[in-house]
This record gives C-alpha cells, structure tokens and sequence, in this order.
C-alpha cells in the first residue's frame, strides 16, 4: 500500500504540493491525473525519493519512505518514465538487468529474468535480447523500460506518463500490455497522465490532481459523478460527462438475468458507453452478450448506472 | 587504370586536393634539386646531382610510381586509406632517395664534406605531409596516425644506416647525449604540465557540473588566461616564484624557482585547463539529464551513474579533450627553453642562435614526433571507448 499523508512541496515561489492525503491499496492500479503543472510527477516522485517532501509523509507498505536507504528504496520499486531513458551503451538485456546486477543477482538467474521479461511485455527475446536501444521504436523502447522496471519483481511501479509520447496505436498496445501485466501480477502501480483517455482505460482509482490539490479521489465512475470537480470536467468536452461516466463502467456490471435472442451482442470487455452506442447504433433497447447467452442489457439499466 | 577494370566513375572528392599536391611533389626535386652538397660546415651547400647508382634509381622509381599511386588512390570515388598509404610510402622513398643520393655523391675521404637535402626534396616533403593530412581527414581520420607511421618509417631507414651521410644525422650522432636529456627533459615538462591541468580541471569541472555559477567563474577564468601571450605569462610568473623560493628555501630545494621548470610547467598547466575542463564538462553531459535521472530512479548512486553511464558515454568527447591538451602541452614545452626549463626548444633555440638548420630540425623533428604519437595514442584509445562509436 502507498499512503500520502498531509504531503508538502514547493519549487521555489511554485506551491507543488499542498496537503495531499490519498492512500492506493495494495494491488490496485491507480492513475493520478492532472494537467501539466497540477503536481502530478512531483507527487508520484515523493515516493522513490527522487523529491523530498517539505512537510508531510509518504508510506510504503506502512513504513516512511523518509527512514529507508534512498537507493535501497528505488531498487525496490520499479519507475518508467515518459523519455523511457534506457542506457544507450547498453544491449536491451544489459538495460533490463540494471537493478538485478545491482542486487547482486548471479548471470543465469539474471539472462532467465530477463528472457521471462521481455516474453512478457511482448518482445521476442532472441530478436531483441541484443538489441541496441537507438535500433529500437518508441512503442518497442517503452516495452523494455516496462521489463526493465519489473526486472527485481518490486511490488510497486511508478509510471511518470509512460506511453505520452506514444502514437495512437502503439499507446493502446502497451495499455493493453500494462492491463494484463497488471491482472497477471497484482502490483500496486501509481501512473502518472494527462489523459483522461488514458485513465479510463488503465485505472482501478483515478486521484485528480490541480494545483497542487488532491481534487477528487475514487472509483473512475464515483470521480466522473454529478460532483465531479472543476479540474476535471475541463478536461473533457462539455456535456459529456455522463457519457465518461458510462466509459468508466464494464457493461457486464448492469447485465441483468435471461437471454435476449436477436438482440444486436455486446463483445466481451465493452463498457456502458459502448452499449449505449451500440444501441444508438441499431436502433436497439435490448443488447445480448457474446458468449453469455443466459444475461441481456436493458437501456434502462443504463440509465440508471449513468445516474447514481 | 588497368585494363579489365570497369570504367572510371566521377573522380573522387579527394582529387582537386591531391592531385596538385602531388604534381608539385613529383616536380619540385626535379626544378629545384635532390641534394645539395657543401664541402665543409661552414661554406653553403649546392644542389648536386644524384648519383646514378642501382639503389638511388629504385628509390627514385619507387617514389614516382607511389606518386602516381596517389594521383590514381585519389581519383576513386570514396575516400578510403589509399592516398594516406601511398603518401606515406612516397615520403619513405623520398627520404631513401635523398639518404641513399648523398651516399653516394659525397667524395670518399672527403669528412668535412656536409650533404643535405635540397629544397626541391623539402618542398615534396612538404607537399607530401600536406596531402597525407589532406587525405585523412577527407576520410574523416586523424592524420596523426600516418604522418606517425612516415616518421617511424624515417626512423627505420636512419637505423638501418640508409641516411648515415645527411648532414642532420651527422650531427644528430655527434648530440646524441644532449639530444636524449632533451627529449626527456621535454616529456617531462609536457608531462606534468599535463598532470597539474588535471589535478585542477577534473575536480573543478565536477563540481561545476550541477553549480552554474562555479562553471561561469571556471570557464571564464581558464579563457582569460587563453588571452594572455604564453611568453608572457611564463614571464609574469618569474617573479612571483622567485620571490616564493626565496621567502621558503625549502621550495627552493625541491626545484621551485623564478627560473627553470616551475614557471613553465605552471603556464602550460593554466593554458590546458580550459581545454581540459571544457572538454570533462561536456563528456559528463553527453548522458542526458534524463538519463541520469532515469538512472537514480532505478537506484544507482551518483558514483554508479557516474561510473556506469556519465563516464563511458562521454569518454570519446573527454579524451578528444586530453587528445588536445595533450598536443598542446608538447608544442609550448618548447617554450619552457626562454624561461630555463629545458626540453626540445633549448636545442631549437640554439640552432636558432647559431643559424644551423640542422640544429634546429633536431629540435623540431622530436617535438613533432612527440605531438603526432600523442594525438595518435589517444586517438587510437578513444577508438575503443564505449561513447567514442
């Protein structure tokens, strides 16, 4: 678990920080979001050290990160940033063993790890365990920074706008890839991002960030409610709040018992907004699962999910 | 061209350079003389002609057939290390032409007899350094290495005895004591100065890299001292030594005077710490700051990041920087001569003074020997550093 208590910061005349108390529990992915300048990085940076709160603290797993060995503690937690910043003197499987050969891990334990690794963040380990990171794509470096800060297996990752710099695409392939890591391991991952986009597709907790503040903290739909803060709502086009709200939302939570035949079928993962879509779309009020014939999905049921 | 070759593509770029270079090369031993000879010491030496001998005419024939080497090297179309070799294989034939001409076109009997090379061999010699340097760095190389490699070459053909009757190697043998005490005394003085820049540049450019103001005041100061004349500045600090020296015999025992090494060592040491400490900073921030932040993050202390990633990614811009100063230190020990401290340029000087080309030439060829093994060495070593491919 990850517990910010009462954090302070300032750069100079800049309030970076001001009372920030959230906590992540263990095993949940939580995006801080928050425009450029909102404190967002600082405060994901309070928690490997890399910026000392001026009041305040920061736990991990219950204890002050304040009273832990500074490079200790980083090589217990696993940290991607947006310029990935992998060692270009570097292979890639040199890069991913940088905090196992700090740890003093033997070479067959470490090229295992490894192989292991780059299997998992979707990289063919004999096509690119040699690799140089400058023969690399953006899409492709960022999956070995992914495998470089899972490479000691910390419970925690912090990701400082990891796939920003990303295209489209690519950006959704390694959202994808984080989900299943995510589901596959259960680390406590704190992700830093400015799209709201983004959040939604990654996030167990959304905690919004402006000024420095912690705005709103939950759930993405209790965030994306009636009562959403300010901060947030700028970030989206108006009016559709309700719909962010229903993106936020799997459909397969409002399903409710017996088979709709006929009915157009939902695909397995779609959310409330994309039923609702789908039902604007066919012209439908009725939606039948793919896979699951037994459930359906009202346009009633959505209606009442879009307003709590 | 030889015949079955494919038909020569667009001349190569190394030609409007090389091809002027070596006609002049091939024509001015023939306008303006091989050898010149005098009768003794003190009368003028006059052109000669060279003796028609077997090994006088191979080396002549290999001299004109590595010149039209060069001409063909120069006429491919991507630069590439023939010219550089062809170059350097004329030099070695002109100066075994020139060595093996004046053996045999002095008068057996006749020891006070001087021969030297003529102008027309220097103008070559010239022309052919010239375009050895011209085609390296079209290459994209140092000219160090090959203009190296001619030297040593010079040197083998003096070992071997080819160039026994030149006048320069006469008297060369007769210093040989004074010459050896020189050249050490020079790698000495370039040595240390080279050493106390060091001592100076490395701590002060790594604690500038994070404090802006300490690299302002740094840089700003080792590029003020660029503007001060060395003469000048081993003259400025004469005074302030000797009275040094004088007010603590005990510097003056270990060495520290107003005249000597002191004042020359420290004047060099001051000019290569801009060089020196420019060139650290810069090597130390070739890893980005990202980069090293990324480093942290992960968990590597500074001395890590500093070991493992500042370092070897800036070791190629680092030792282009000592590479510099290095060069630089052996050309103004020359100067330590003016203020009593020794080395090569006591012996240049001397010519100078006694206006014996010889003499100074033997002061000269060393230093430029020294500075060509140094800049090729480091070259060579920065070849094989991780940041330098």
């Amino acid at each position: 678990m990850i517990a910010f208590e009462g954090v302070f910061h300032r750069f100079g005349a800049v309030q970076a920080l001001e009372d920030v108390t959230f906590a992540v529990p263990t095993g949940t992915l939580c995006v801080v979001l928050g425009e450029s300048g909102s404190g967002k990085s600082t405060l994901l940076r309070t928690v490997n050290r890399l910026v000392e709160p001026a009041a305040g603290r920061v736990l991990l797993g219950g204890k002050d990160v304040a009273g832990a060995d500074p490079q200790a503690l980083r090589r217990g937690i696993g940290y991607v940033i947006q310029s990935v910043g992998l060692f270009p003197h570097r292979s890639v499987a040199g890069n991913i063993a940088t905090v196992p050969r700090l740890l003093g891990w033997d070479r067959a334990r470490t090229e295992a790890r490894t192989d292991a690794l780059l299997e998992m963040v979707g990289l063919d380990p004999a096509t690119f365990r040699d690799r140089r990171p400058a023969t690399l794509s953006g899409g492709q470096a960022q999956r070995v920074g992914l495998a470089r800060a899972l490479a000691a297996d910390p419970p925690v990752l912090l990701m400082d706008e990891p796939f920003s710099a990303l295209d489209p695409g690519t950006r959704r392939g390694l959202q994808a890839a984080l989900r299943r890591i995510h589901a596959g391991t259960g680390k406590t991952i704190l992700l830093v991002t400015h799209d709201l986009e983004e959040a939604l597709a990654l996030a167990g907790r959304i905690a919004v960030m402006a000024q420095g503040r912690l705005a709103a903290e939950g759930t993405p739909a209790a965030v994306l409610g009636p009562g959403a803060p300010e901060p947030l709502r700028r970030m989206i086009r108006p009016g559709t709040l309700a719909l962010h709200r229903l993106a936020a939302l799997p459909a397969a939570g409002a399903a409710a018992e017996g088979p709709a035949p006929g009915a157009p079928a939902l695909p397995p993962g779609a959310t409330l907004a994309d039923a609702l879509l789908l039902m604007l779309d066919r012209g439908a009020d009725r939606l039948s699962f793919a896979g699951n014939p037994g459930r359906h999905l009202g346009m009633a049921a959505i209606l009442r999910a879009a307003a709590p | 061209m030889r015949a079955g070759e494919p038909a020569p593509g667009p001349p190569g770029p190394a030609l409007p350079a090389l091809a002027p270079l070596a006609l002049a090369a091939g024509l001015a031993p023939l306008l303006l003389g091989w050898i010149a000879v005098a009768p003794n010491r003190l009368l003028s030496p006059r052109p000669a002609a060279l003796a028609e001998t077997g090994p006088v005419l191979l080396a002549w024939a290999l001299f004109h057939a590595a010149l039209l080497a060069l001409l063909l090297a120069a006429w491919r179309p991507r630069p590439n290390w023939l010219p550089e070799g062809a170059a350097v294989l004329a030099i070695l034939a002109l100066a075994a032409t020139v060595g093996l001409g004046t053996a045999a076109g002095l008068p057996p009997g006749a020891a006070a007899a001087r021969a030297a090379p003529a102008a027309g061999a220097w103008v070559a010699l010239l022309a052919l350094a010239l375009a050895t340097a011209a085609a390296s760095a079209l290459r994209g190389g140092t000219p160090a290495i090959p203009l190296l490699a001619a030297l040593l070459g010079i040197g083998a053909l003096g070992a071997a005895g080819l160039l026994d009757s030149l006048s320069l190697v006469r008297e060369a043998q007769g210093r040989a004591a004074d010459l050896r005490a020189a050249l050490a005394g020079h790698l000495a003085l370039s040595a240390a100065a080279l050493l106390l820049a060091l001592l100076a540049a490395l701590p002060l450019a790594a604690l500038s890299l994070s404090r802006p103001r300490l690299e302002a005041a740094f840089l700003g100061a080792a590029s003020g001292i660029q503007v001060i004349p060395s003469i000048a500045l081993f003259g400025l600090l004469i005074a302030p030594l000797a009275a040094l020296a004088s007010a603590f015999p005990g510097l003056r025992a270990a060495g520290l005077g107003g005249i000597g090494p002191a004042p020359a060592v420290i004047g060099i040491a001051a000019y290569l710490v801009l060089p020196l400490g420019r060139g650290v900073l810069s090597g130390l921030r070739v890893a980005s700051a990202d980069l090293v932040e990324a480093a942290r993050g992960q968990g590597l202390s500074p001395g890590q990041a500093l070991w493992q990633l500042r370092l070897p990614l800036g070791a190629g811009v680092m030792l282009g920087a000592l590479r510099l100063a290095a060069v630089q230190a052996i050309g103004l020990a020359t100067l330590a001569a003016l203020v009593g401290g020794g080395g090569l340029g006591a012996v240049v000087f001397q010519g100078i003074g006694q206006l014996a080309s010889d003499l100074i030439l033997l002061g000269v060829l060393p230093i430029l020997a020294l500075s060509l093994a140094a800049d090729a060495g480091i070259a060579l070593l920065a070849r094989v550093a991780p940041g330098g491919s």
